[in-house]
């Protein structure tokens, strides 16, 4: 972004060098705001007509400013269009991001969404409003620069740090930087510092992004029943404020309340089904609860909502089958992988879900021929090392035990067991197996044994470093790790224990990029997982101590 | 009406003020022409553009509460940054024609919580006033009073009619081309404020010239 100083301290907006997007269904829109931009100065603008579109040119180079309409016309939204550049990295804090909608209820979409546009405007609107706007922006960008650029940085001190600064020294800019600050707290875990601030926030005005975060940090410090209480309080007076009945079900979930928490999702997805992550929580939810033709809604409309979008993997297809399959529906079942065979067999992964649930539909429909070779493909798919969530890997298990193959299905079980010793709803549903192929017993010791190395190596690791035996505890759960590369606990217990080492003990060799390893593997199969941000706080800090820059400096 | 009906109706009003609003946006691009004959009725037809959509965001707002109280959505703003955009764009439909200005007070604190959507269509509705019936000025004026946020929009006319001095808002007999619906609606957006158990209000005198003021808790 191009700056000019003038005499008052302020700064003037280069227009002319601004890259800018405009994305917008309509084409005698899209003419409109290009004309409009261009009467104040912007002239360097593309525009695009759907949310893909605008991903494309995206991916091709980086825009100062997109102003994108709520409605595009398809599945995704502006709202969701934002969700996805800022998760795969294609804007940043400092891309401006303006929504244009002609509906007065996205107000309340951008008044909750945990991801905010810069502004919104309110169709139809005046040039002279969109400059205005647009002035204002970017001299609250720049006030941001220094914040923007520690967090990109990764560090979260120094945008905290910078955060504190405007608040003392540009009141206009208090709001905002309290905002920004407590989403900061969140993710370094400084729980209780975050509770303060929302609360200070609550007290000038208890507006729904504060009554939000005040939910989420009561909710990461254990008190979940005060969460709860907040936001059914904060959902009765804006029941349109999605990101609530997520959180809602989240701490629902803590509280073990899994029905109160499919109900939660529920309500939030009448009231805007658009999201992904909804509609597979919601699914996994229902499954859980027996309400197959709930999750089989979900997961369908997961699918239909989520085409071209990075929140969808093959996982989702298996989903939705292994439903259909419950429900006796088989040719439902083979039906969604007719429809969506492109997709999955881009990946070995999709192909695996493929050959997995086709297996599960012959061996009961009775063509064990056909089964047969289903599971033969699935079994060399798995002999080049690919893999599949617990359910599928519990699928193909049972499907191989169904056709007497047990030493296969022994071998899956073994590792699904491993992976996922703390989750009781793949155990017993392994447990459940075993009883309809008569062979309960056998389960039962197969799942203690397999559970019992994982459980004894963490145990152990986990009471060494306590007792500061940190050569027995890292040598212990790094063993736990590798033999159970896909279950979240003990990864993140590993990382634990080699971050307690180096704080204690000093570096070590290697040490430090293992556990960044771990808990980026974590990232990946338990995302937004709440023990992560204070274990890359942790990170942090130990860096910074030993002075360790995470990036060159320019 | 049925519910289908009644949906539709709400649609068909979107799209009447979307239209509309490209309508207005192809008529900023017709060149001035420093002619009177040439620019006095492109100016008058923007305005009067601009007047339509207002109605139509209007009874958008009316359908809407017919349903439930208003809804409001309350975040921060800067007032400075709010009367600045609202004198622009005042200033863009008067062309200069007349002089439009905006004023902040000493005191007036740097956040202010207000939906301000809804007092868009407060202002708006009185800046379209001013710019029908003032003289040479307008301005908008932002200070304090009573520990509330007021937002004033005052010109040099005539001033209110007697009848709307007294009884502004709710009591307002509606017609008199439009006024007493844009004042009632102004008067359910200053009340729908409310914080700590204080109440916004709408307040107009004559001082002289119109002025509309509206106070936010």
């Amino acid at each position: 972004m191009a700056l000019r100083f003038v005499s008052n301290n302020e700064h003037l907006i280069d227009y002319g060098s601004l890259r800018t997007l405009v994305v917008d269904d309509i084409p005698g829109m899209r003419s409109a705001l290009k004309m409009t931009l261009a009467n104040f100065g912007i002239t360097r603008t593309d525009v695009a007509s759907t949310a893909q579109e605008a991903i494309f040119r995206l991916g091709n180079g980086p825009y100062d400013l997109i102003l994108a309409d709520y409605n595009l016309g398809e599945a995704r939204d502006g709202q969701q269009l934002l969700e996805e550049l800022r998760h795969r990295g294609l804007i940043t804090l400092q891309t401006v991001y303006v929504m244009v909608t002609a509906e007065a209820m996205y107000e309340r979409v951008a008044a909750t969404a945990e991801l905010a546009p810069d502004d919104y405007l309110l169709k139809p609107f005046n040039g002279e409003v969109l400059r205005n706007r647009l002035e204002v922006i970017f001299q609250r960008k720049l006030a941001f620069s220094e914040a923007h650029r520690r967090f990109a940085e990764g560090d979260l001190e120094g945008a905290v740090a910078a955060c504190d600064s405007l608040m003392r020294n540009k009141p206009r800019y208090l709001v905002d930087a309290l905002r920004f600050k407590g989403e900061l707290l969140n993710a370094m875990g400084r729980f209780e510092e975050g509770e303060a601030l929302y609360r200070l926030v609550i007290e000038m005005r208890a507006v729904p992004w504060a009554r939000l975060g005040l939910a989420r940090v009561l909710h990461a410090l254990g008190r979940a029943q005060e969460a709860e209480a907040i936001l059914l309080d904060a959902l009765a007076a804006a029941p349109e404020m999605m990101a609530a009945y997520d959180l809602l079900a989240e701490v629902r979930i803590a509280r073990k309340d899994l029905v109160g928490a499919q109900q939660s999702l529920q309500e939030g997805a009448a009231i805007s089904g658009k999201t992904v992550r909804r509609q597979q929580q919601l699914g996994e939810l229902a499954y859980e609860n027996g309400d197959l033709e709930t999750a089989r809604t979900a997961f369908q409309a997961a699918l239909d909502k989520g085409r071209h979008s990075i929140f969808v993997s093959p996982a989702d297809y298996g989903n939705l089958c292994r439903v259909q399959v419950e429900q006796g529906n088989l040719n439902g079942a083979l039906d969604t992988l007719k429809k969506n065979k492109d997709s999955l067999q881009l990946a070995p992964e999709g192909q695996l879900v493929t050959a997995v649930i086709q297996s599960m539909v012959h061996s009961r429909s009775g063509q064990a021929d056909l089964a047969r070779r289903a599971l033969d493909e699935a079994g060399r798919l798995r002999g080049e090392g690919v893999h599949g969530d617990g359910r599928l890997m519990l699928d193909l298990a049972d499907s191989c035990m169904t056709q007497g193959r047990n030493e296969e299905s022994d071998a899956i079980i073994g590792e699904v067991a491993k992976n996922a010793h703390d989750s009781e709803a793949l155990l017993s549903k392994a447990r459940e197996i075993y009883a309809r192929c008569g062979r309960a017993a056998d389960g039962e010791e197969l799942l203690k044994k397999a559970t019992a190395d994982v459980r004894k190596l963490n145990n152990e690791g986990v009471y060494l470093a306590q007792k500061g035996d940190f050569d027995g505890a890292v040598s212990r759960l790094l063993t736990a790790a590798k033999e159970a590369p896909y279950n979240p606990r003990i990864l993140m217990n590993a990382a634990w224990v080699l971050l307690r080492d180096a704080d204690q003990n000093g570096l070590k060799e290697g040490g430090l990029q293992e556990a960044k390893r771990l808990l980026d593997e974590v990232e990946r199969l338990a995302p937004g997982h709440s023990r992560l941000p204070g274990l890359r706080s942790q990170v942090r800090e130990i860096e910074a101590r030993y002075g360790i820059s995470r990036r060159p400096h320019p | 009406m049925s519910l289908e009906a009644k949906d539709l109706y709400a649609a068909l009003m979107h799209e009447l003020k979307n239209n509309l609003g490209l309508l207005a946006m192809a008529m900023e691009q017709i060149p001035r022409q420093d002619s009177e004959a040439h620019d006095r009725p492109l100016d008058d037809a923007r305005l009067l553009c601009q007047q339509v959509i207002e109605r139509l965001r209007q009874s958008l707002l009316l359908y809407k509460a017919a349903e439930r109280p208003l809804p409001i959505e309350i975040d921060a703003y800067s007032p400075h940054e709010f009367v600045q955009e609202m004198r622009d764009e005042a200033a863009s439909l008067a062309h200069g024609r007349l002089q439009v200005s905006a004023a902040v007070d000493d005191g007036v604190p740097p956040i202010w919580f207000f939906d301000r959507n809804l007092v868009d269509i407060a202002l708006t509705n009185a800046i379209h006033n001013s710019l029908a019936y003032a003289r040479s000025r307008i301005e908008i004026r932002v200070g304090m009073a009573e520990e509330r946020l007021c937002i004033t929009v005052s010109d040099d006319s005539d001033g209110y009619p007697e009848h709307l001095l007294h009884a502004p808002g709710l009591d307002t007999p509606l017609g008199s081309g439009g006024t007493g619906l844009g004042l009632r609606l102004s008067q359910m957006i200053a009340q729908a404020h409310v914080n700590r158990g204080r109440t916004g209000e709408l307040r107009l005198s004559n001082v002289p010239g119109a002025a509309f003021s509206i106070l936010l808790p």
